[in-house]
């Protein structure tokens, strides 16, 4: 599949397309520094002073859509490519904190294995004070030539078939 | 001097490496380098300032830029503002032709790197599109290389005639001075890099 990656950055870039609410659990908070690994009182321990979540705790949260509806890419034809997360606050126990999703950028590449289209989808959270606590970039990559390549295969298993 | 002339920074998006990083592993490890050259994907970081770091360090930190053509990616040494404005660096499917003609038109200079790459190296794509006239140099040891892929770009380069380059396509701190460019006069800036690249004073080394 050809890509017009002009007109897909005019179509969706910077355009909101959801908006989810989260309340912040201090069970979960602690489970999921156990799992990073913590071993600080301050992410573990609920009644430690200054008790907050790790710094890419926000990562933990998903919208209810990954991209916008009509998104010309198939979410099944594509994986994970990795996440970043910027703090500018600390998220607590108890924060009712609203995410912001839009597509932040869409660029290709080329590499070792073919070609590749990247999608990343940012989620920006602020909290009930209205300060942004948090930005996570989620990015997708969709390999160009395998999809080529795919559809190649089924031109040549065509043509063998009808020869 | 020894220079390694192929290495991301954060600023490439693939890239995990800080500068200073660099810098301080380089230190520590008491690496045979002189300094590196910055060549981010498919721009060109006229904004930051490494001077700095290069008191701090004594090392040479210059810039330059990884593009992408239809014969694979491109390392373009001597990056100003004519340049930038002859083509979008930033587009995947630039013309090697292109590239090289207004490399040379704005006084810098265009090495094909890891030629022997599938996909993304230039000899991949000789079959397909031929050769290419306007190359004088290539990355004939590239760190990143897997199998015969430098062998390949060794080759290529005898059979053509070509200058070699080394770089360690380092994206992480740990990678940097894998290979390397022995150069035998002074390099102060890109302008005295590109100059002794065009007349060929320039020898890859491999310290992997």
């Amino acid at each position: 599949m050809e890509f017009n990656i002009d007109e897909m950055k005019e179509q969706y870039v910077d355009h909101p397309f959801d908006e989810v609410e989260f309340v912040v659990d201090a069970e979960d908070m602690v489970a999921f520094a156990q799992a990073c690994g913590e071993t600080a009182p301050h992410f573990l321990d609920p009644k430690a002073p200054d008790f907050r979540a790790v710094p890419n705790y926000a990562s933990r949260y998903h919208g209810r859509r990954s991209l916008p509806k009509g998104f010309p890419v198939n979410m099944m034809a594509s994986f994970d490519a990795g996440k970043s997360v910027e703090i500018t606050g600390s998220i607590r126990a108890g924060d009712r904190l609203t995410a912001r999703s839009h597509i932040h950028d869409i660029f290709e590449k080329t590499g070792r294995s073919g070609g590749m289209l990247f999608i990343v989808h940012r989620m920006e959270f602020s909290n009930q004070d209205d300060i942004k606590v948090s930005t996570v970039d989620w990015r997708m990559v969709v390999r160009l030539d395998m999809t080529r390549d795919k559809k190649a295969k089924r031109g040549a298993k065509t043509q063998s078939g009808e020869s | 001097m020894i220079l390694d002339l192929h290495n991301h920074s954060v600023a490439s998006d693939d890239a995990r490496a800080k500068v200073e990083n660099y810098c301080q592993w380089i230190q520590r490890r008491e690496l045979p380098l002189d300094g590196f050259v910055l060549s981010e994907h498919r721009q060109f970081d006229s904004v930051s300032d490494y001077r700095d770091l290069e008191d701090q360090f004594g090392l040479v930190i210059l810039k330059a830029s990884e593009v992408e053509t239809e014969y694979g990616h491109v390392l373009v040494f001597g990056v100003n503002d004519d340049l930038q404005a002859s083509f979008d660096f930033s587009s995947v499917k630039l013309s090697l032709e292109t590239v090289l003609s207004e490399a040379e038109r704005c006084g810098a200079i265009a090495v094909p790197c890891h030629p022997g790459r599938p996909r993304v190296g230039m000899s991949a794509h000789f079959e397909q599109l031929g050769p290419v006239d306007g190359v004088t140099v290539i990355e004939t040891l590239n760190g990143g290389s897997r199998g015969r892929e430098n062998d390949i770009a060794i080759e290529l380069a005898e059979q053509r005639g070509y200058k070699g380059i080394g770089g360690s396509d380092a994206h992480i701190v740990s990678h940097i001075g894998r290979c390397a460019t022995k150069i035998e006069r002074e390099i102060r800036s890109i302008e005295d890099l590109v100059g002794a690249l065009k007349e060929g004073d320039c020898e890859a080394v491999s310290y992997q």
